[in-house]
């Protein structure tokens, strides 16, 4: 259980600056995740934490002591590596045992350890195999168990899924879920696949180009946008421009007034899942935005349908649950949808969220 | 660490972060130190001893205007290029033409084909020369059989006995080079060129040689370093027929009054020579040949009726006749003797001669073999390790340093060697040392490259998983990498000491009479005519040969091509 604190990272690989001033706090026994596209920095920062390469600037400090003038092998840090990385000349246990060998532990206590990490990552009875006689998702299991038998202070993973199919997926980030709660060892996990993080993590930052975008619980990065790159890269969502207007931004046919000092280049966004399709004429006309949209396609995906309208605001696409037979019928025509204002966010063209007034 | 260390700790970023070194720095300054110490000081001492006035001993040019003006040294370049040229032709006539017949027809016992090539390829290096003349030389066996019944053939003596030798001597190279690419040139597109109505000739000049061109230049570069690097050769049958390595030689023997400043000007010369022919293979493989990954393996027809038989022939031919002269010792090394000559009959007498009065050599050649193949390994793996996994400048210039020995000949290294080692500061001439270091330093490449190529298999994670878990960067290369690449390094150790065993251009500078080496002393038997006892030591050469030979191949699952 550690608490990590890293403080205005900076690392350049030439004239690229790859992180820039990263700062992030990672609490004890959280399940934390960078999220970010290719190229963005992850790798790099997690790679600083452990120790592989040496950060230009700042600091990284766990449990209150700086550790990044230590060499790699004495932070007591555990990774699980995309490739694996199971070392092929050992067996599965000889693999689990390796950390602790170094440690010096008994072996009765590496036995039991070892014994522990085969039935927490469900390899029971295949101790004595080679990796080559495992599958993929096999000795990803093994370098999860290799990982967690030193009790690390912390985990890193590096997009340990990648190389997996999406049903053994779908599986070992359930397991990895569980075995970390189950253990509470701080754990710092990468990927690019932003459906993984909010299925997996306790929070989850999202970096773009060495910068730190966003951090906040799945549900606040999903729903509550701090800042356009992050409503934009994770999940769907719907951009529309907005024009100033005296202090106010203009959608459509209504204006708003917003805190922020209204520009041009604002953007008001919303989810898919959020346009209300064939709203009512009246009813709560105040609480959202109303538009009129020409229904070019509808795609059926049985749970759920998508539409995509053409409005006088531009291209919107609306998801629809559990559509009844009347609605799939409208293609070609134009139908009323809304966009309720509580679930609507407007980025200042400098890409932040901004509240702004409900319309009077 | 500050200054310089700092600077050098900070461009290992690839490695561990952390205020003290990354060892391999000091090993980056070790392989520098033997490269400086081997290398460089040795070949730039016979570069500034090629400027010197034999008799005046000023800086001067007059050796190189000797060597491009006197007849004898123009001579000497003429046949030097004759030989290469020569010896490279005449490999890659059979080498090709071996490797087209055995990858694209089904020939019976390949394997034993295989087999044979190997042991041309691994034969004591003139074994070969020397088992020719016991053949086709003034006396020899075929030569006196067939003049009894009235055929006269020339004496194997001069260019065409030379040249016919290497290429016997050298074709295995290119047929294990270019076999293995001709195995992959996908069949679709040799049938595309049928479709379009080419003849299998010409389908073979336009289509199948340019894709495997790159193979056949490398394959021509080698053989004709090696032929023009061939001192043995010419020097037991090429009578008047000098070439620069042998030039090179006799005025560097200083009981011929000697001429070190010329020796060293025609060193140079044989290098340039070299590394011409380095940067012109560089040019001709300039293009890409694409590997498609759709491949359809090269069709293999069935060898049938009299072109089968021809086709047979030719293959057993060639590898016969290139395994001959190993052959030729073994049986010759059996014979009754009476001083140098032959008698009927079979004995031992040979090699209790061995065992009584010459078992210096052999012990000489196991102990300086041995010590320099752990030298080349330690090394050889540390620097293949360096080159692959810290690439910064300073590795990438050690990395180009270790291509000179591919292109300096044993016997300029042999030269280097004793003229920078032949007084102080560093006084180790006459020393075995000096014996295992030319050999060392020969060979070092071949063992960091194979080393590296081995590491660029291995996924750099699995270090760093090491380290992750506890343990230093130190004990997780001794502890992961070193037994994951084990098996390839004792292969390519295998190897190592094959070469170190047969190494015989470089040592024959070096020797004196107490460091004797097996291949120097069955070329002081075979000038003095002692066959008996060449053959009999050849024979043992050859049994250590190819038992270690044989155990790289167990070692590394028979991928032989892999291995040479
Ligand atoms: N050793 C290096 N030398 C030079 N540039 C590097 C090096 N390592 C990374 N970079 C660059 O730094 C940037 C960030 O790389 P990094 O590997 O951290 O990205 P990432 O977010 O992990 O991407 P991905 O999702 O593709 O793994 C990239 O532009 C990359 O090209
Ligand atoms: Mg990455």
């Amino acid at each position: 259980m550690s608490r990590l604190d890293i403080r205005t990272i900076e690392k350049s690989f030439g004239d690229v600056r790859v992180l820039k001033g990263v700062d992030l706090t990672v609490e004890s026994g959280e399940f934390f995740t960078l999220l970010g596209p290719s190229g963005c920095g992850k790798t790099t920062l997690l790679r600083i934490i452990a120790g592989f390469q040496r950060q230009d600037a700042g600091e990284i400090v766990v449990d209150g002591d700086r550790i990044d003038a230590r060499p790699a092998h004495k932070r007591d840090i555990g990774m699980v590596f995309q490739d694996y990385a199971v070392f092929p000349h050992l067996t599965v246990a000889e693999n689990i045992a390796f950390g602790l060998r170094a440690r010096r532990m008994g072996d009765a206590d590496v036995r039991a350890r070892v014994d522990e990490g085969l039935r927490m990552v469900r390899l029971e009875g295949l101790g004595q195999r080679l990796p080559s006689e495992l599958s993929g998702g096999q000795q990803q299991r093994v370098g999860l168990a290799r990982a967690m038998a030193i009790r690390p202070k912390l985990l890193l993973m590096d997009e340990p899924l990648s190389n997996l199919d999406a049903k053994l997926r779908v599986d070992l980030r359930e397991d990895i879920r569980d075995i970390q709660k189950r253990l509470g060892i701080t754990t710092i996990y990468v990927t690019h696949d932003q459906e993984e993080a909010l299925a997996i993590s306790d929070r989850i930052c999202v970096m773009d180009r060495g910068v730190v975008e966003q951090v906040g619980t799945p549900f606040e990065v999903y729903r509550a946008p701090r800042r356009r790159f992050a409503a934009a890269f994770v999940g769907t969502m719907n951009f529309v421009a907005a024009d100033s207007d005296g202090g106010r931004v203009r959608i459509g046919p209504l204006t708003l007034p917003v805190a922020a000092p209204a520009r041009d280049g604002f953007q008001l966004a919303i989810r898919p899942e959020n346009v209300v399709v064939g709203a009512p004429t009246d009813g709560d006309a105040r609480g959202a935005i109303r538009l009129e949209g020409a229904v070019r396609k509808i795609t059926f995906l049985g749970r759920e349908a998508h539409y995509t309208l053409s409005t006088p605001v531009g291209e919107i696409v609306a998801q629809v649950a559990d559509p009844t037979r009347e609605l799939l019928d409208v293609e070609g025509r134009t139908i009323a949808i809304a966009l309720p204002y509580d679930k609507v966010v407007l980025f200042t063209a400098e890409g932040d969220a901004t509240p702004f007034g409900a319309a009077t | 660490m500050k200054g310089a260390g700092g600077a050098l700790s900070r461009a290992f970023g690839g490695g561990t972060a952390r205020r003290g070194f990354d060892p391999w720095i000091l090993v980056l300054v070790g392989a520098w130190a033997i490269v400086a110490l081997l290398l460089i000081w040795p070949l730039w001492s016979v570069l500034m001893a090629s400027f010197r006035d034999n008799d005046t001993g000023a800086l001067s040019l007059t050796n190189y205007i000797d060597v491009f003006t006197l007849r004898s040294y123009r001579r000497a370049i003429g046949n030097t290029l004759l030989a290469g040229l020569g010896g490279m032709a005449g490999a890659l006539v059979l080498g090709v033409t071996l490797a087209l017949v055995t990858t694209r027809f089904r020939i019976r016992g390949r394997v034993l084909i295989q087999i044979l090539a190997v042991v041309a390829l691994v034969s004591p290096p003139f074994i070969g020369a020397y088992a020719w003349i016991v053949l086709f030389g003034a006396n020899g066996v075929v030569r006196q059989g067939l003049a009894s019944v009235g055929i006269d053939i020339p004496t194997i003596y001069g260019a065409t006995g030379v040249i016919l030798v290497f290429a016997f001597k050298f074709f295995p190279h290119v047929f294990l080079i270019t076999s293995g690419a001709l195995g992959a040139v996908n069949r679709s597109v040799e049938e595309a060129a049928e479709g379009l109505g080419l003849s299998p000739l010409r389908r073979l000049f336009k289509v199948t040689f340019p894709l495997i061109l790159p193979s056949i230049t490398a394959a021509a570069l080698l053989t004709f370093v090696l032929s023009i690097a061939d001192f043995g050769t010419p020097r037991l049958i090429g009578r008047d027929f000098n070439v620069l390595a042998t030039e090179a030689f006799m005025l560097f023997g200083t009981e011929m009054g000697g001429n070190p400043g010329m020796a060293s000007a025609l060193s140079m010369v044989l290098i340039g020579l070299s590394m011409a022919l380095v940067l012109l293979q560089r040019r001709v493989t300039r293009r890409d040949v694409y590997a498609g990954n759709l491949m359809r393996k090269p069709f293999v027809r069935e060898a049938t009726g009299w072109r089968g038989v021809a086709l047979h022939v030719v293959a057993y031919a060639i590898v016969l006749v290139g395994a001959l002269p190993a052959i030729t010792a073994v049986i010759f090394s059996f014979r009754r003797t009476s001083g140098p000559v032959f008698q009927p009959g079979v004995s031992l007498q040979s090699y209790e001669r061995v065992i009584s009065t010459v078992s210096t050599p052999v012990w000489n050649t196991l102990v300086y073999s041995s010590a320099s193949v752990f030298a080349i390994v330690v090394a050889g793996t540390l620097i293949g390790y360096l080159v692959s996994r810290r690439p910064q400048p300073a590795t990438a210039a050690l990395d180009g340093m270790l291509m000179v020995p591919y292109v300096v000949p044993g016997i300029v290294m042999g030269i280097a060697i004793i003229t920078r080692f032949n007084g102080p500061p560093l006084e180790l001439t006459g020393t075995g040392l000096v014996i295992v270091m030319a050999v060392f330093i020969r060979r070092l490449p071949y063992s960091a490259r194979s080393a590296a190529a081995a590491l660029k298999q291995l996924s750099p994670s699995l270090e760093e998983a090491a380290i992750s878990l506890g343990y230093s960067p130190a004990r997780a290369f001794l502890r992961v990498t070193v037994p994951l690449i084990g098996p390839g390094i004792l292969a390519g150790a295998l190897m190592s000491l094959v070469t170190a065993m047969n190494e015989l251009s470089s040592s024959l500078v070096l020797y004196v009479g107490s460091t004797v080496t097996m291949p120097v002393r069955i070329y002081l038997a075979v000038l003095d005519g002692e066959y008996g006892l060449a053959s009999a030591l050849s024979s043992i050469l050859l049994v250590l040969t190819v038992a270690a030979v044989a155990g790289a191949f167990l070692l590394s699952g028979r991928k032989q091509s892999s291995l040479l």
